[in-house]
Protein backbone atom coordinates (compact mmCIF):
# COMPACT_ATOMS: atom_id res chain seq x y z
CA UNK A 1 0.00 0.00 0.00
CA UNK A 2 1.36 3.63 -0.52
CA UNK A 3 2.10 5.49 1.98
CA UNK A 4 0.30 8.83 1.19
CA UNK A 5 -2.87 7.77 -0.85
CA UNK A 6 -4.90 10.44 -1.79
CA UNK A 7 -8.35 10.09 -3.40
CA UNK A 8 -10.43 12.15 -4.86
CA UNK A 9 -9.91 15.02 -2.99
CA UNK A 10 -12.22 18.05 -3.36
CA UNK A 11 -11.74 21.29 -1.66
CA UNK A 12 -14.57 23.78 -1.80
CA UNK A 13 -14.35 27.67 -0.68
CA UNK A 14 -17.66 29.43 -1.07
CA UNK A 15 -18.36 29.56 -4.95
CA UNK A 16 -14.40 28.62 -5.48
CA UNK A 17 -13.41 24.85 -5.79
CA UNK A 18 -9.89 24.89 -5.37
CA UNK A 19 -9.50 21.17 -5.20
CA UNK A 20 -11.25 19.36 -8.04
CA UNK A 21 -11.22 15.39 -7.91
CA UNK A 22 -7.58 14.81 -6.97
CA UNK A 23 -5.86 11.14 -6.53
CA UNK A 24 -2.08 10.63 -7.07
CA UNK A 25 -0.06 8.17 -4.64
CA UNK A 26 3.35 8.82 -3.30
CA UNK A 27 5.12 5.49 -2.40
CA UNK A 28 7.65 5.01 0.56
CA UNK A 29 11.15 6.56 -0.94
CA UNK A 30 10.15 8.39 -4.11
CA UNK A 31 10.46 12.39 -4.35
CA UNK A 32 7.24 13.30 -5.94
CA UNK A 33 7.43 16.85 -6.85
CA UNK A 34 3.77 18.69 -7.02
CA UNK A 35 3.75 21.22 -9.87
CA UNK A 36 1.20 23.91 -11.58
CA UNK A 37 0.59 27.00 -11.91
CA UNK A 38 -0.33 29.72 -9.29
CA UNK A 39 -3.22 29.55 -8.14
CA UNK A 40 -3.76 25.57 -9.29
CA UNK A 41 -3.89 24.42 -5.64
CA UNK A 42 -0.88 23.17 -4.65
CA UNK A 43 -0.42 24.15 -1.20
CA UNK A 44 -4.32 23.85 -0.46
CA UNK A 45 -3.75 20.08 -1.02
CA UNK A 46 -0.81 20.29 1.23
CA UNK A 47 -3.15 21.77 4.26
CA UNK A 48 -5.54 19.26 3.13
CA UNK A 49 -3.08 16.38 3.57
CA UNK A 50 -1.30 17.99 6.86
CA UNK A 51 -5.03 18.55 8.76
CA UNK A 52 -5.26 22.15 8.09
CA UNK A 53 -7.98 22.14 5.81
CA UNK A 54 -11.09 19.52 6.06
CA UNK A 55 -11.49 18.64 2.57
CA UNK A 56 -15.02 18.89 1.54
CA UNK A 57 -15.29 15.23 -0.35
CA UNK A 58 -12.57 12.92 -0.73
CA UNK A 59 -10.48 10.51 1.38
CA UNK A 60 -7.06 10.80 2.49
CA UNK A 61 -5.21 7.32 3.83
CA UNK A 62 -1.64 7.39 5.01
CA UNK A 63 0.62 4.70 6.77
CA UNK A 64 -2.03 2.83 6.83
CA UNK A 65 -4.31 4.89 8.67
CA UNK A 66 -7.72 7.02 7.01
CA UNK A 67 -6.53 10.72 8.24
CA UNK A 68 -9.45 12.63 6.60
CA UNK A 69 -10.79 15.24 8.77
CA UNK A 70 -7.51 14.75 11.56
CA UNK A 71 -5.91 17.46 13.31
CA UNK A 72 -2.64 18.29 12.12
CA UNK A 73 -0.90 17.51 15.49
CA UNK A 74 -2.25 13.88 15.49
CA UNK A 75 -0.93 13.86 11.87
CA UNK A 76 2.38 14.35 12.83
CA UNK A 77 2.53 11.87 15.46
CA UNK A 78 1.69 9.62 12.27
CA UNK A 79 5.00 10.57 10.84
CA UNK A 80 3.95 12.98 8.65
CA UNK A 81 5.74 16.72 8.47
CA UNK A 82 5.61 19.73 6.49
CA UNK A 83 7.40 23.36 5.99
CA UNK A 84 5.26 26.31 4.85
CA UNK A 85 5.41 28.46 1.82
CA UNK A 86 5.97 31.67 4.10
CA UNK A 87 8.70 30.58 6.46
CA UNK A 88 6.64 30.16 9.96
CA UNK A 89 10.17 30.11 12.19
CA UNK A 90 9.87 30.53 15.60
CA UNK A 91 11.29 34.32 16.06
CA UNK A 92 12.24 34.60 19.74
CA UNK A 93 13.38 31.00 20.03
CA UNK A 94 16.46 30.15 19.56
CA UNK A 95 17.64 28.03 16.07
CA UNK A 96 18.28 24.71 18.67
CA UNK A 97 14.61 25.54 20.59
CA UNK A 98 13.14 25.63 17.45
CA UNK A 99 14.60 22.27 16.11
CA UNK A 100 13.73 21.02 19.93
CA UNK A 101 9.59 21.72 19.43
CA UNK A 102 10.19 19.36 16.93
CA UNK A 103 11.95 16.82 18.66
CA UNK A 104 10.02 16.90 21.82
CA UNK A 105 6.94 15.35 19.24
CA UNK A 106 8.79 12.10 19.89
CA UNK A 107 10.04 12.63 23.45
CA UNK A 108 9.08 14.21 27.04
CA UNK A 109 13.15 14.54 27.69
CA UNK A 110 14.30 17.45 27.35
CA UNK A 111 18.08 16.25 27.41
CA UNK A 112 17.23 14.18 24.76
CA UNK A 113 15.11 16.77 22.64
CA UNK A 114 18.42 18.55 22.72
CA UNK A 115 20.39 16.05 21.62
CA UNK A 116 17.93 14.84 18.84
CA UNK A 117 17.48 18.54 17.99
CA UNK A 118 21.70 19.22 18.11
CA UNK A 119 21.90 15.88 15.72
CA UNK A 120 19.48 17.48 12.81
CA UNK A 121 21.04 20.64 13.17
CA UNK A 122 24.36 18.70 11.96
CA UNK A 123 22.68 16.76 8.97
CA UNK A 124 21.44 20.17 7.68
CA UNK A 125 24.36 22.09 8.37
CA UNK A 126 22.93 24.95 11.10
CA UNK A 127 24.85 23.84 13.85
CA UNK A 128 26.99 26.90 13.88
CA UNK A 129 23.90 28.97 14.26
CA UNK A 130 22.56 27.19 16.69
CA UNK A 131 22.45 29.77 19.60
CA UNK A 132 20.71 32.39 16.93
CA UNK A 133 17.55 34.31 17.55
CA UNK A 134 15.37 32.64 15.22
CA UNK A 135 13.86 35.47 13.69
CA UNK A 136 17.39 36.84 12.96
CA UNK A 137 18.26 34.71 10.26
CA UNK A 138 18.49 34.95 6.76
CA UNK A 139 15.56 33.49 4.63
CA UNK A 140 17.72 30.82 3.86
CA UNK A 141 18.59 29.90 6.74
CA UNK A 142 15.25 30.22 7.98
CA UNK A 143 14.30 27.72 4.83
CA UNK A 144 16.81 25.51 6.35
CA UNK A 145 15.90 25.65 9.89
CA UNK A 146 12.08 24.77 8.83
CA UNK A 147 13.23 22.12 7.50
CA UNK A 148 15.37 21.06 10.12
CA UNK A 149 12.56 21.13 12.66
CA UNK A 150 10.30 19.22 10.98
CA UNK A 151 13.12 16.63 10.25
CA UNK A 152 13.50 17.03 14.09
CA UNK A 153 9.86 14.86 14.42
CA UNK A 154 11.28 11.74 12.60
CA UNK A 155 8.71 11.77 9.80
CA UNK A 156 8.32 9.29 7.05
CA UNK A 157 6.98 11.67 4.56
CA UNK A 158 8.20 15.14 4.01
CA UNK A 159 6.07 17.70 2.69
CA UNK A 160 8.32 20.21 1.37
CA UNK A 161 6.34 23.94 0.14
CA UNK A 162 8.36 25.92 -2.55
CA UNK A 163 11.63 25.27 -0.51
CA UNK A 164 13.60 26.73 -3.38
CA UNK A 165 11.93 30.34 -3.45
CA UNK A 166 13.43 33.29 -2.50
CA UNK A 167 16.85 31.55 -3.17
CA UNK A 168 20.20 32.41 -5.24
CA UNK A 169 21.86 29.71 -7.16
CA UNK A 170 24.41 28.81 -4.35
CA UNK A 171 21.56 28.89 -1.73
CA UNK A 172 19.39 26.44 -4.07
CA UNK A 173 22.67 24.06 -4.77
CA UNK A 174 22.82 23.76 -1.18
CA UNK A 175 19.02 23.33 -1.02
CA UNK A 176 19.23 20.91 -3.23
CA UNK A 177 21.99 18.36 -1.84
CA UNK A 178 19.93 19.10 1.71
CA UNK A 179 16.75 17.47 -0.14
CA UNK A 180 19.13 14.74 -1.61
CA UNK A 181 20.57 13.62 1.61
CA UNK A 182 17.42 13.66 3.75
CA UNK A 183 16.04 11.25 0.71
CA UNK A 184 19.33 8.81 1.31
CA UNK A 185 18.25 8.79 4.70
CA UNK A 186 14.94 7.00 3.44
CA UNK A 187 12.21 9.77 3.86
CA UNK A 188 9.66 9.86 1.36
CA UNK A 189 9.35 13.52 0.11
CA UNK A 190 6.47 15.45 -1.81
CA UNK A 191 7.96 18.80 -3.22
CA UNK A 192 5.84 21.84 -4.20
CA UNK A 193 8.30 23.73 -6.43
CA UNK A 194 7.89 26.37 -9.07
CA UNK A 195 12.11 25.95 -10.13
CA UNK A 196 11.79 23.61 -12.71
CA UNK A 197 15.55 23.55 -12.97
CA UNK A 198 15.53 21.75 -9.58
CA UNK A 199 12.78 19.78 -9.52
CA UNK A 200 13.13 17.80 -12.44
CA UNK A 201 16.30 16.23 -11.73
CA UNK A 202 15.59 15.41 -8.25
CA UNK A 203 11.91 13.83 -8.64
CA UNK A 204 11.19 10.42 -9.46
CA UNK A 205 7.22 11.29 -10.31
CA UNK A 206 5.34 14.76 -11.10
CA UNK A 207 2.13 15.30 -11.01
CA UNK A 208 0.88 18.40 -12.37
CA UNK A 209 -1.77 20.30 -11.44
CA UNK A 210 -3.80 23.17 -13.30
CA UNK A 211 -6.94 24.99 -11.73
CA UNK A 212 -7.40 22.50 -8.95
CA UNK A 213 -7.05 19.17 -11.07
CA UNK A 214 -4.47 16.85 -12.33
CA UNK A 215 -3.53 17.36 -15.63
CA UNK A 216 -0.67 14.62 -15.91
CA UNK A 217 1.48 12.61 -13.89
CA UNK A 218 4.44 10.51 -14.91
CA UNK A 219 8.22 10.78 -15.15
CA UNK A 220 10.06 14.12 -14.97
CA UNK A 221 11.36 13.63 -18.64
CA UNK A 222 7.75 12.69 -20.21
CA UNK A 223 5.79 15.76 -18.58
CA UNK A 224 8.31 18.31 -20.25
CA UNK A 225 7.36 16.66 -23.23
CA UNK A 226 3.64 16.47 -22.55
CA UNK A 227 1.87 19.49 -24.76
CA UNK A 228 -1.11 19.98 -21.92
CA UNK A 229 2.00 20.57 -19.14
CA UNK A 230 3.89 23.01 -22.10
CA UNK A 231 0.54 25.06 -22.84
CA UNK A 232 -0.69 25.46 -18.94
CA UNK A 233 2.52 25.94 -17.37
CA UNK A 234 6.16 25.23 -18.48
CA UNK A 235 6.09 26.84 -21.68
CA UNK A 236 7.92 26.12 -24.96
CA UNK A 237 10.76 27.38 -23.41
CA UNK A 238 11.12 23.74 -21.03
CA UNK A 239 10.04 21.42 -23.97
CA UNK A 240 11.73 18.36 -22.69
CA UNK A 241 13.56 19.65 -20.11
CA UNK A 242 15.37 17.44 -17.77
CA UNK B 1 28.12 28.39 28.11
CA UNK B 2 24.72 28.25 28.95
CA UNK B 3 25.17 26.03 31.50
CA UNK B 4 27.31 29.03 33.40
CA UNK B 5 24.66 31.30 32.70
CA UNK B 6 22.29 29.60 34.41
CA UNK B 7 24.32 28.52 37.96
CA UNK B 8 25.23 32.45 37.46
CA UNK B 9 21.10 32.87 37.82
CA UNK B 10 20.87 30.52 39.97
CA UNK B 11 23.32 31.82 42.56
CA UNK B 12 21.77 35.41 42.32
CA UNK B 13 18.27 33.67 43.21
CA UNK B 14 19.67 31.93 45.73
CA UNK B 15 21.78 35.20 47.18
CA UNK B 16 18.37 36.98 46.71
CA UNK B 17 16.56 34.60 48.46
CA UNK B 18 18.64 34.34 51.41
CA UNK B 19 18.06 38.16 51.83
CA UNK B 20 14.65 38.50 51.83
CA UNK B 21 14.64 35.70 54.72
CA UNK B 22 17.10 37.47 56.02
CA UNK B 23 15.73 41.07 55.75
CA UNK B 24 12.57 41.25 58.34
CA UNK B 25 14.83 39.75 61.38
CA UNK B 26 17.04 43.54 60.63
CA UNK B 27 14.10 45.44 59.42
CA UNK B 28 11.14 45.23 61.77
CA UNK B 29 8.76 47.95 60.87
CA UNK B 30 5.61 46.66 60.17
CA UNK B 31 4.66 49.51 57.30
CA UNK B 32 8.02 47.68 55.39
CA UNK B 33 6.84 44.07 56.20
CA UNK B 34 3.39 45.08 54.80
CA UNK B 35 4.64 46.47 51.57
CA UNK B 36 7.16 43.33 51.66
CA UNK B 37 4.44 41.15 52.26
CA UNK B 38 2.19 43.02 48.95
CA UNK B 39 5.03 42.91 46.92
CA UNK B 40 5.44 38.90 46.98
CA UNK B 41 1.76 38.64 46.61
CA UNK B 42 2.01 40.86 43.61
CA UNK B 43 5.32 38.86 42.66
CA UNK B 44 2.94 35.66 42.65
CA UNK B 45 -0.05 36.75 40.82
CA UNK B 46 1.95 38.27 38.29
CA UNK B 47 3.89 34.95 37.67
CA UNK B 48 0.94 33.14 37.88
CA UNK B 49 -0.16 35.13 35.04
CA UNK B 50 2.99 34.78 33.38
CA UNK B 51 2.46 30.96 32.59
CA UNK B 52 -0.89 31.95 30.09
CA UNK B 53 -0.44 35.42 29.54
CA UNK B 54 3.70 35.59 29.14
CA UNK B 55 4.59 32.20 27.68
CA UNK B 56 1.87 30.98 26.05
CA UNK B 57 0.89 34.44 25.24
CA UNK B 58 -2.82 34.00 25.86
CA UNK B 59 -3.50 37.78 27.89
CA UNK B 60 -5.90 37.27 30.46
CA UNK B 61 -7.65 40.00 32.03
CA UNK B 62 -9.58 38.43 34.43
CA UNK B 63 -7.22 36.24 36.50
CA UNK B 64 -8.61 38.20 39.28
CA UNK B 65 -11.46 35.50 39.13
CA UNK B 66 -9.36 33.02 40.08
CA UNK B 67 -8.16 35.21 43.31
CA UNK B 68 -11.43 35.71 44.26
CA UNK B 69 -12.71 31.63 43.81
CA UNK B 70 -9.84 31.25 45.98
CA UNK B 71 -10.73 33.47 49.18
CA UNK B 72 -13.94 33.04 48.95
CA UNK B 73 -13.97 29.43 48.76
CA UNK B 74 -11.70 29.21 51.68
CA UNK B 75 -13.62 31.83 53.28
CA UNK B 76 -16.45 30.04 53.08
CA UNK B 77 -15.83 26.46 54.10
CA UNK B 78 -14.39 28.24 57.06
CA UNK B 79 -17.32 29.71 58.09
CA UNK B 80 -19.81 27.37 57.22
CA UNK B 81 -18.00 24.02 57.58
CA UNK B 82 -15.02 24.74 60.01
CA UNK B 83 -12.54 23.76 57.38
CA UNK B 84 -8.96 24.73 58.28
CA UNK B 85 -8.16 27.76 55.71
CA UNK B 86 -5.07 25.46 54.35
CA UNK B 87 -7.48 22.71 52.91
CA UNK B 88 -9.75 25.51 51.88
CA UNK B 89 -6.91 26.77 49.82
CA UNK B 90 -6.33 23.79 47.82
CA UNK B 91 -10.29 23.24 47.70
CA UNK B 92 -9.66 26.68 46.13
CA UNK B 93 -7.74 25.56 43.69
CA UNK B 94 -9.44 22.99 42.47
CA UNK B 95 -12.80 24.93 41.73
CA UNK B 96 -10.89 27.63 39.73
CA UNK B 97 -8.43 25.17 37.70
CA UNK B 98 -12.43 23.42 36.95
CA UNK B 99 -13.36 26.68 35.98
CA UNK B 100 -10.52 27.40 33.68
CA UNK B 101 -11.11 24.53 31.80
CA UNK B 102 -14.86 25.54 31.23
CA UNK B 103 -13.90 29.20 30.08
CA UNK B 104 -11.39 28.03 28.11
CA UNK B 105 -12.32 24.79 26.41
CA UNK B 106 -14.59 27.01 24.06
CA UNK B 107 -12.98 30.15 24.57
CA UNK B 108 -8.99 28.91 23.07
CA UNK B 109 -10.97 28.09 20.27
CA UNK B 110 -11.05 31.66 18.66
CA UNK B 111 -8.32 33.76 18.05
CA UNK B 112 -6.29 35.44 21.22
CA UNK B 113 -7.95 38.67 20.99
CA UNK B 114 -11.62 36.96 21.93
CA UNK B 115 -9.85 35.50 24.73
CA UNK B 116 -8.72 38.76 26.58
CA UNK B 117 -12.28 39.93 25.84
CA UNK B 118 -13.85 36.86 27.10
CA UNK B 119 -11.61 36.98 30.34
CA UNK B 120 -12.85 40.91 31.05
CA UNK B 121 -16.75 39.72 30.46
CA UNK B 122 -16.41 36.86 32.91
CA UNK B 123 -14.57 39.06 35.37
CA UNK B 124 -17.28 41.99 35.21
CA UNK B 125 -19.81 38.96 35.53
CA UNK B 126 -18.23 37.80 38.40
CA UNK B 127 -18.00 41.34 40.02
CA UNK B 128 -21.77 42.15 39.15
CA UNK B 129 -22.71 38.42 40.82
CA UNK B 130 -21.02 38.45 44.10
CA UNK B 131 -21.61 42.02 44.47
CA UNK B 132 -25.40 40.96 44.66
CA UNK B 133 -26.00 37.58 45.96
CA UNK B 134 -26.26 37.96 49.94
CA UNK B 135 -25.27 34.41 50.57
CA UNK B 136 -21.29 35.06 49.94
CA UNK B 137 -21.44 38.74 51.72
CA UNK B 138 -23.07 40.78 48.79
CA UNK B 139 -21.38 44.13 48.62
CA UNK B 140 -20.32 44.35 51.83
CA UNK B 141 -18.09 41.20 51.63
CA UNK B 142 -17.16 38.61 54.04
CA UNK B 143 -15.17 39.15 57.70
CA UNK B 144 -12.92 35.94 58.80
CA UNK B 145 -13.55 36.29 63.39
CA UNK B 146 -10.61 36.30 65.27
CA UNK B 147 -9.38 32.99 66.83
CA UNK B 148 -9.03 34.13 70.10
CA UNK B 149 -6.42 32.56 72.61
CA UNK B 150 -7.10 31.96 76.76
CA UNK B 151 -6.79 35.69 77.64
CA UNK B 152 -10.09 36.63 74.43
CA UNK B 153 -7.23 37.96 72.62
CA UNK B 154 -6.54 37.53 68.76
CA UNK B 155 -4.15 35.01 68.76
CA UNK B 156 -1.50 33.33 66.27
CA UNK B 157 -2.55 30.02 65.27
CA UNK B 158 -1.03 27.57 62.04
CA UNK B 159 -4.13 25.64 61.98
CA UNK B 160 -6.43 28.69 61.04
CA UNK B 161 -3.98 30.03 59.46
CA UNK B 162 -4.14 33.59 61.50
CA UNK B 163 -0.89 35.33 62.64
CA UNK B 164 -2.56 38.50 64.58
CA UNK B 165 0.04 39.11 67.41
CA UNK B 166 3.10 38.47 65.42
CA UNK B 167 2.61 39.18 61.82
CA UNK B 168 6.03 37.54 60.94
CA UNK B 169 4.46 34.16 58.92
CA UNK B 170 2.78 35.96 56.64
CA UNK B 171 5.62 37.20 55.27
CA UNK B 172 7.55 34.07 55.40
CA UNK B 173 4.47 32.53 53.34
CA UNK B 174 3.99 35.21 51.31
CA UNK B 175 8.02 34.88 50.13
CA UNK B 176 7.33 30.92 50.23
CA UNK B 177 4.67 31.24 47.73
CA UNK B 178 6.78 33.51 45.22
CA UNK B 179 9.44 31.29 45.39
CA UNK B 180 7.96 28.11 44.48
CA UNK B 181 5.99 30.15 41.24
CA UNK B 182 9.54 31.02 40.73
CA UNK B 183 10.80 27.56 40.92
CA UNK B 184 7.62 26.10 38.87
CA UNK B 185 8.30 28.72 35.74
CA UNK B 186 12.17 27.90 35.90
CA UNK B 187 11.18 24.44 35.37
CA UNK B 188 8.43 25.09 32.58
CA UNK B 189 11.07 27.42 30.61
CA UNK B 190 13.63 24.57 30.48
CA UNK B 191 11.07 21.80 29.82
CA UNK B 192 8.48 20.53 27.37
CA UNK B 193 5.48 22.63 28.33
CA UNK B 194 7.69 26.03 28.33
CA UNK B 195 8.62 25.33 24.28
CA UNK B 196 5.15 24.40 23.90
CA UNK B 197 3.85 27.51 25.51
CA UNK B 198 6.24 29.51 23.64
CA UNK B 199 6.00 27.74 20.63
CA UNK B 200 1.88 28.27 20.44
CA UNK B 201 2.85 32.17 21.20
CA UNK B 202 4.94 32.58 18.15
CA UNK B 203 2.75 30.72 15.95
CA UNK B 204 0.10 28.37 16.88
CA UNK B 205 -0.04 26.79 13.35
CA UNK B 206 3.51 26.03 12.70
CA UNK B 207 3.19 24.46 16.40
CA UNK B 208 0.31 22.25 14.80
CA UNK B 209 2.43 21.09 12.02
CA UNK B 210 5.22 19.97 14.85
CA UNK B 211 2.97 17.78 16.62
CA UNK B 212 1.54 20.46 19.35
CA UNK B 213 -2.03 20.01 20.64
CA UNK B 214 -2.61 23.54 20.47
CA UNK B 215 -5.78 23.39 22.60
CA UNK B 216 -4.57 21.01 25.59
CA UNK B 217 -1.21 23.37 26.13
CA UNK B 218 -3.36 26.24 26.03
CA UNK B 219 -5.49 24.84 28.93
CA UNK B 220 -2.77 23.63 31.12
CA UNK B 221 -1.45 27.15 30.80
CA UNK B 222 -4.75 28.43 31.63
CA UNK B 223 -5.30 25.86 34.56
CA UNK B 224 -1.75 26.41 36.64
CA UNK B 225 -2.28 29.85 35.84
CA UNK B 226 -6.14 29.69 37.40
CA UNK B 227 -4.51 27.30 40.60
CA UNK B 228 -2.00 28.93 41.85
CA UNK B 229 -3.84 32.64 41.19
CA UNK B 230 -6.19 30.69 44.11
CA UNK B 231 -4.05 29.92 46.56
CA UNK B 232 -2.64 33.50 46.35
CA UNK B 233 -6.49 34.43 47.17
CA UNK B 234 -7.01 32.25 49.77
CA UNK B 235 -3.41 33.76 51.17
CA UNK B 236 -4.74 37.49 51.14
CA UNK B 237 -8.15 36.36 52.71
CA UNK B 238 -6.21 34.81 55.55
CA UNK B 239 -3.73 37.84 55.70
CA UNK B 240 -6.68 40.51 55.72
CA UNK B 241 -9.35 39.05 57.49
CA UNK B 242 -11.39 40.18 55.16
CA UNK B 243 -12.64 40.12 51.65
CA UNK B 244 -15.04 41.98 49.28
CA UNK B 245 -15.90 41.57 45.59
CA UNK B 246 -14.36 45.01 44.68
CA UNK B 247 -10.80 43.83 46.47
CA UNK B 248 -10.85 41.14 44.50
CA UNK B 249 -12.87 40.98 41.32
CA UNK B 250 -11.98 44.47 39.82
CA UNK B 251 -10.79 44.57 36.27
CA UNK B 252 -8.26 47.40 37.63
CA UNK B 253 -6.93 44.02 39.80
CA UNK B 254 -6.73 41.97 36.62
CA UNK B 255 -5.09 44.88 34.91
CA UNK B 256 -2.48 45.38 37.27
CA UNK B 257 -1.58 41.92 37.66
CA UNK B 258 -0.85 41.77 33.85
CA UNK B 259 1.03 45.60 34.19
CA UNK B 260 3.30 43.51 36.26
CA UNK B 261 4.45 40.91 34.38
CA UNK B 262 4.36 43.22 31.59
CA UNK B 263 6.70 45.97 32.90
CA UNK B 264 9.44 43.17 34.33
CA UNK B 265 9.20 41.25 31.17
CA UNK B 266 6.36 38.91 29.67
CA UNK B 267 7.45 35.72 29.47
CA UNK B 268 10.98 35.30 31.50
CA UNK B 269 11.25 34.01 34.79
CA UNK B 270 12.41 37.52 36.59
CA UNK B 271 10.22 39.76 34.57
CA UNK B 272 6.90 39.36 37.27
CA UNK B 273 9.31 39.52 40.65
CA UNK B 274 11.42 42.50 39.00
CA UNK B 275 8.07 44.23 37.67
CA UNK B 276 6.91 43.78 41.71
CA UNK B 277 9.61 44.91 42.86
CA UNK B 278 9.27 47.79 41.23
CA UNK B 279 5.82 48.97 40.32
CA UNK B 280 4.06 47.98 44.02
CA UNK B 281 6.36 50.26 46.26
CA UNK B 282 5.75 53.03 43.45
CA UNK B 283 1.77 52.60 43.82
CA UNK B 284 2.01 52.41 47.35
CA UNK B 285 4.29 55.65 47.58
CA UNK B 286 2.03 57.42 44.76
CA UNK B 287 -0.71 56.22 47.28
CA UNK B 288 1.17 57.44 50.59
CA UNK B 289 2.27 60.72 49.34
CA UNK B 290 -0.63 62.06 46.31
CA UNK B 291 -3.33 61.92 48.99
CA UNK B 292 -6.70 60.12 49.60
CA UNK B 293 -7.61 60.63 46.11
CA UNK B 294 -4.75 57.88 45.63
CA UNK B 295 -6.91 55.61 44.00
CA UNK B 296 -7.08 57.83 40.54
CA UNK B 297 -3.40 59.04 41.05
CA UNK B 298 -2.09 55.22 40.93
CA UNK B 299 -4.63 54.33 37.57
CA UNK B 300 -3.14 57.52 35.85
CA UNK B 301 0.67 55.68 36.48
CA UNK B 302 -0.72 52.54 35.14
CA UNK B 303 -2.05 53.64 31.69
CA UNK B 304 0.99 55.91 31.44
CA UNK B 305 3.03 52.30 32.01
CA UNK B 306 1.16 50.20 29.66
CA UNK B 307 1.30 53.17 26.80
CA UNK B 308 5.41 53.48 27.83
CA UNK B 309 6.21 50.30 27.51
CA UNK B 310 4.33 49.61 24.49
CA UNK B 311 5.60 52.14 23.09
CA UNK B 312 9.69 51.96 23.99
CA UNK B 313 9.58 48.62 25.47
CA UNK B 314 8.21 45.98 24.71
CA UNK B 315 10.41 43.71 26.74
CA UNK B 316 9.92 45.13 29.80
CA UNK B 317 12.39 45.88 32.39
CA UNK B 318 14.25 42.01 31.29
CA UNK B 319 14.23 43.73 28.41
CA UNK B 320 16.06 47.09 29.13
CA UNK B 321 18.66 44.75 30.62
CA UNK B 322 19.12 42.81 27.49
CA UNK B 323 19.43 45.88 25.79
CA UNK B 324 21.93 47.50 28.37
CA UNK B 325 24.17 44.14 28.20
CA UNK B 326 24.40 44.42 24.96
CA UNK B 327 22.82 40.93 24.23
Amino acid sequence: MALLEIQGLTKIFGGLTAIDDLSFRVEEGEIVGLIGPNGAGKTTVFNCVSGFYEPTKGRLHFAGHEITGWAPHRICHLSMARTFQIVRTFPDLSVLENVMVGAFSRTGNRGQAKQAARRVLELTGLAAKADMRGGSLTIADKKRLEMARALATKPRLLMLDEVMAGLNPTERQAAVELVRRVRAEGLTILMVEHVMEVIMPISDRIVVLNYGRKIAEGRPETIALDDQVIAAYLGEKYRGSR
Amino acid sequence: MKTTHLTGQTLIALALALALVIFPLIVSSPVTRNLMILVFLYAGLAQAWNIVGGFAGQVSLGNAIFFAVGGYTSTLLLQHVAVSPWLGALAGAALAMILALIVGWPVFRLGGHYFAIATIAIGEIALALMANWEAVGGARGLTISFVRDGNGRPADTWLWFQFNQNKLPYYFIALALMITLAGLTAWLDRNKPGFYFRAIKNDQDAARSLGVNVLRYKLLAFVLSAAFTALLGTFYAQYLLFIDPESMLALRLSVLIALVAILGGVGTVWGPILGSFVLIPLGELSRAHLGGSGRAVDLIIYGALIVLISVFQPAGLMGLGRRLRGR
